[in-house]
């Protein structure tokens, strides 16, 4: 008997097979060039001052050009030291630093955050940088407030273990065309941004007076209009020991806050991060948003710059403005890196009058290097000289949020954003959410004064 | 002569027995008799509420930024061009199909080899290599990350391709290994012996006779590694550190920075990244159905 398949299919498998085999062999030759990109491993060192420094970005993609722009211009000044960038979604720049720790594979320079340094820190990831600061043209040049924010988040130790390149600051952002319409006046106050808020929803009409942030990153701004109400000025009472967050004027804030869900916002607000409130906000019609100085582009670049404004948080009924602290952004140096001095030099040159002008111009934030705060861009981006004044003229009180817990993150985020939404829900009061919160950052406060002592 | 039985009148006929029932051809009619609209209005419906985020990310990525019109008129690719060049798609598509492709081969060759093991041979330990493959199914990616990246950092494949895609296709071989061993079983075995009774050794049997009937076996098994690789995020994101070699789901989420976002260029990047799957899917989901249901119904 014979299988007829046999003859047939002979020549036609040899070859498939062979060409099977020689691709796997080639794609897999072609993909073997790399080299390790990480800086390092082991204690670090010096190095020569030149050749090849990694550096990883904490927020990479909108601000991609403008950091490749930054390395262009270092690199044409330090022609031995050539930057290797390398872009990280922020939503995913800790853990992969968090992996690269455990792995020991760290770059030589990295954005770090206030609501990131506490972890690092705690791990012994980063350098200190106080002595090379002292010994730069930086020292003295750098905003005072925004050094010590970073220090403040650090491991306890007092160092500073990050160069500030800029600071963001909640914005109120309305559409100046709505309230023209509607005969409505600023929303400068706490009682005329409740007002507009409802004068301008129109269900029927899928108008909506305020967009409420109910998903991912909801608490941060949650706090802000607590505070902001409250006219409470210190995250922790006169103790240091008991957080003020469950203050009875911050749950009755909270509860008025909380109430504008569905009643001036739309429903779908209930799983808002900030792209989704974003998104909707520049595409329909809503009147006010609180996001912060980072998406005042996006606005510009959806409804133009004369259909809305970006203020500053409303003050208080005693006329005071208080807002929570945002994190301040900055730059630091891994303890592991094998090229510090080289590495310095790109810190240096990152955080310089002329780049933190650049970089602030293209973010849209406030910068930290005192030069370049007085560059003539600030002028024309109203919300962010507006912010700037409102950090620094002494009109607004900034609740310190307390970044340097390493829980923070976590208690901030996945354990209470749930709950919140249980609160816009009527699921949960907001008594008993503010004081669930109280109590675990209390006993992360108790925890923290036990480990320093 | 006239037989008795001619002059006994003939009986009348039976009446004629009922005919069963064609329960088949009833149904058939009972279908065919249905107003269009009860079964066009439900598939209808389903299918606006499936397309509507489709066109959402084409309407974001074919209009200008600003427009607020419900078409995509008019019509912009400004958005494709600045993922494609200036965010650097055109090197992530190039990896990612480069990740992909050698992932279906290397997946399909290895689950070939280990599920013809599996299902032509008896050995000792059988039964507990079946349930630790079940078992490693078990297991997220994500515990494994620091191992994983400690041991191909030794091997200095950190920032290389081959670090996706060894991961990739170590993760994905187990569910692939008993897939085509359930393939290989539903082949008779004595195809193979008659392919050994006209000379044939077991290596070319196995490739002239059993191999052309697992096509519909192979092509869901190497479409289901092809699309895995080609969506999967976190292996790419923790082991390349180099833009020049990131993969299309690490380029995506690159495109929402913390507090900022370019919508239409964050949908033209989505549909760059589904537009390969999609086609994939397109040509090979009469195979696909075919493989997955003929490899799961025999454990």
């Amino acid at each position: 008997m014979k299988i007829s398949i046999l003859g047939n299919s002979t020549g036609r498998g040899r070859r498939t097979s062979a060409a099977v085999a020689l691709g796997a062999a080639l794609a897999l030759t072609a993909t073997a060039c790399g080299d390790d990109g990480g800086g390092a491993g082991g204690g670090g060192a010096e190095g020569s001052g030149k050749g090849k420094i990694v550096f990883w970005d904490n927020n990479g993609g909108v601000r991609t050009d403008i950091w490749k722009q930054i390395i262009a211009d270092f690199e044409k000044a330090n022609p031995d030291i050539d930057v290797q960038y390398v872009g990280i979604a922020s939503t995913e720049y800790q853990s992969k630093v968090d992996t690269a720790i455990q792995a020991d594979g760290l770059p030589d320079v990295g954005g770090i955050s206030a609501s990131m340094l506490a972890g690092f820190a705690a791990q012994g990831a980063l350098d200190p940088l106080d002595d090379r600061l002292e010994k730069s043209p930086l020292n003295g040049k750098l905003n005072k407030d925004m050094i010590e924010s970073l220090r403040a988040a650090g491991g306890g130790d007092d160092k500073l273990y990050s160069v500030p390149t800029s600071a963001n600051n909640g914005v109120l952002y309305y559409r100046t065309d709505l309230f023209r319409k509607a005969g409505l006046e600023e929303p400068t106050t706490w009682d005329r941004f409740f007002e507009a808020a409802e004068k301008l929803t129109d269900k029927g009409g899928n108008k909506f007076g305020y967009t409420i942030r109910g998903g991912a990153g909801s608490i941060a701004q949650a706090l802000d209009a607590m505070y902001g109400q409250s006219g409470i000025t210190s995250f922790w009472d006169s103790t240091g020991k008991k957080t003020t967050v469950n203050d009875p004027k911050n749950v009755a804030a909270l509860e008025k806050y909380a109430a504008l869900f569905k009643k001036v916002t739309p429903a779908a607000d209930l799983n808002n991060d900030f792209t989704k409130m974003v998104a909707q906000w520049d595409s329909g019609e809503i009147g006010m948003l609180n996001h912060n100085l980072g998406s005042y582009q996006d606005h510009v670049k959806a409804l133009g710059a004369d259909k809305f404004r970006g203020i500053p948080q409303p003050v208080g009924p005693d006329g005071k403005r208080v807002q929570v602290s945002n994190p301040v952004d900055g730059v630091g140096l891994f303890k592991s890196s094998k090229n510090k001095e080289a590495a310095w030099k790109f810190i240096e040159f990152a955080t310089s009058a002329q780049s933190s002008s650049k970089f602030n111009e293209s973010a849209g934030q406030v910068p930290a290097h005192l030069d370049a705060a007085k560059s003539d861009w600030i002028a024309k981006a109203e919300p962010t000289k507006l912010a700037a004044e409102a950090l620094t003229d002494g009109s607004t009180t900034i609740v310190q949020l307390p970044y340097y817990l390493p829980d923070w993150n976590t208690l901030s985020k996945a354990e209470s954003e749930p709950n919140f939404q249980k609160v816009l829900l009527g699921d949960m009061s907001a008594k008993d959410f503010l004081d669930g919160l109280a109590e675990k950052l209390n006993e992360a406060q108790a925890e923290w004064d036990e480990q320093m002592g | 002569m006239i037989t008795k039985e001619a002059t006994v009148a003939a009986p009348a006929p039976l009446p004629a027995a009922p005919e069963p029932p064609r329960p088949a051809r009833k149904r058939r009619r009972a279908w065919d008799e249905a107003p269009r609209w009860q079964i066009y209005l439900p598939l209808g419906i389903y299918l606006v509420f499936t397309l509507i985020p489709f066109y959402w990310i084409l309407l974001f990525a074919l209009r200008p930024a600003g427009s607020t019109s419900l078409v995509p008129w008019p019509m912009t690719t400004v958005h494709f061009e600045k993922v494609w060049t200036d965010r650097g798609f055109g090197t992530f598509f190039y990896n990612s199909v480069l990740v992909g492709v050698v992932t279906l081969l290397m997946t399909t060759l290895v689950a070939l080899a280990g599920g013809y093991a599996l299902a032509r041979f008896d050995f000792k330990v059988k039964r507990a290599f079946m349930l630790a493959l079940l078992c490693s199914q078990f297991v997220p990616g994500a515990l494994l990350l620091v191992p994983l990246f400690e041991i191909f950092a030794g091997l200095q494949l950190i920032n290389s391709l081959v670090s996706v895609i060894i991961a990739e296709t170590v993760f994905q071989l187990p569910l692939s290994m008993i897939l085509i061993s359930n393939f290989i079983k539903n082949v008779p075995y004595s195809l193979e012996e008659a392919a050994w009774v006209d000379g044939c050794n077991r290596f070319r049997a196995f490739r002239v006779v059993v191999l052309p009937l697992l096509r519909p076996g192979l092509i869901a098994v190497g479409s289901f590694a092809f699309v895995h690789s080609w969506n999967h995020f976190l292996f790419a994101l923790m082991f390349l550190n180099n833009q020049e070699k990131q993969t299309i789901p690490v380029g995506l989420n690159t495109l929402m920075s913390a507090d900022s976002v370019d919508l239409g260029a964050l949908a033209a990047g989505g549909i760059i990244a589904a537009v390969p799957v999609v086609i994939v899917f397109a040509f090979i989901q009469k195979w696909l159905i075919t493989g997955f249901s003929a490899g799961a119904v025999k454990g």
